[in-house]
């Protein structure tokens, strides 16, 4: 089981919650989690697959193959405040 | 935490409270007495935006990982422009339409140097930071997303 950290508009998908578990069972991989997600929180999968959502492992960015190990800090990051473009 | 390295992690800070731009500028003026120019960029909480009125906006941030970014953004302006000090400070929290939002401070020896710091940082910053910023408007609350 991964503890995932919600952020921003993800919230809202969820009733508010800022932490998700989700069960790892095919794999350990960023990806791995990301096809979880998609199977358990469809709506959270859909926002993945349409806006650029990040994946955070330990704070830093991670790659679709960035192993999760256990006690890893996991979050999922919709796009940040931004700003206009200059 | 000895008092320099207290007034180093005072040169990045994401707070609730407000701060004083000029104590700030004057932070980073303490410095060096080699500064010769200081740049500012102040955002504030403007009433419009995407063409809605804006009551209120609310920043959340991710604690930890958004001091970090910024301390390495802090960390580059340092290394890649000929700059003495840069100070970068982000609110979270509720904040009313008028109030400070975000302040970069980079003072140099000389103003095109800490121009195109400053310029650099906010830019850096609005690109790498987990800050999100949700916007009260009269059809509801808007997660802002003006990065495509």
């Amino acid at each position: 089981m991964v503890k995932v950290r919600l952020f921003g508009q993800l919230k809202t998908l969820t009733d508010n919650r800022s932490e998700l578990d989700v069960p790892l069972t095919n794999g350990r991989q960023v990806k791995d989690l990301l096809a979880a997600l998609d199977h358990a929180y469809p709506r959270i999968g859909e926002l993945i697959q349409t806006r650029k959502v990040l994946v955070s492992v330990n704070q830093e960015i991670a790659h679709p193959d960035t192993t999760i190990k256990d006690g890893d800090e996991v979050a999922l990051l919709p796009p940040f405040a931004g700003g206009a473009r200059v | 935490m000895s008092s320099v390295e207290l007034e180093e992690s005072l040169l990045v800070r994401v707070q609730r409270e407000n701060f004083s731009i000029d104590a700030e500028i004057d932070r980073v003026r303490r410095r060096s007495k080699r500064i010769g120019g200081i740049a500012t960029f102040l955002g504030v909480a403007r009433d419009r935006s995407r063409g809605r009125d804006i009551s209120g906006i609310t920043f959340e941030h991710y604690e930890g990982m958004a001091q970090k970014k910024l301390r390495e953004i802090r960390e580059r302006a340092l290394k890649d422009f000929a700059v003495i000090e840069v100070l970068i400070l982000h609110r979270y929290g509720a904040i009313d339409i008028g109030e400070n939002i975000v302040l970069i401070v980079v003072g140099a020896e000389h103003r095109a140097d800490a121009f195109k710091a400053c310029k650099w940082c906010i830019d850096e910053l609005k690109q790498i930071t987990p800050i999100w910023k949700l916007e009260q408007t009269p059809q509801g609350e808007v997660w802002v997303e003006e990065h495509p």
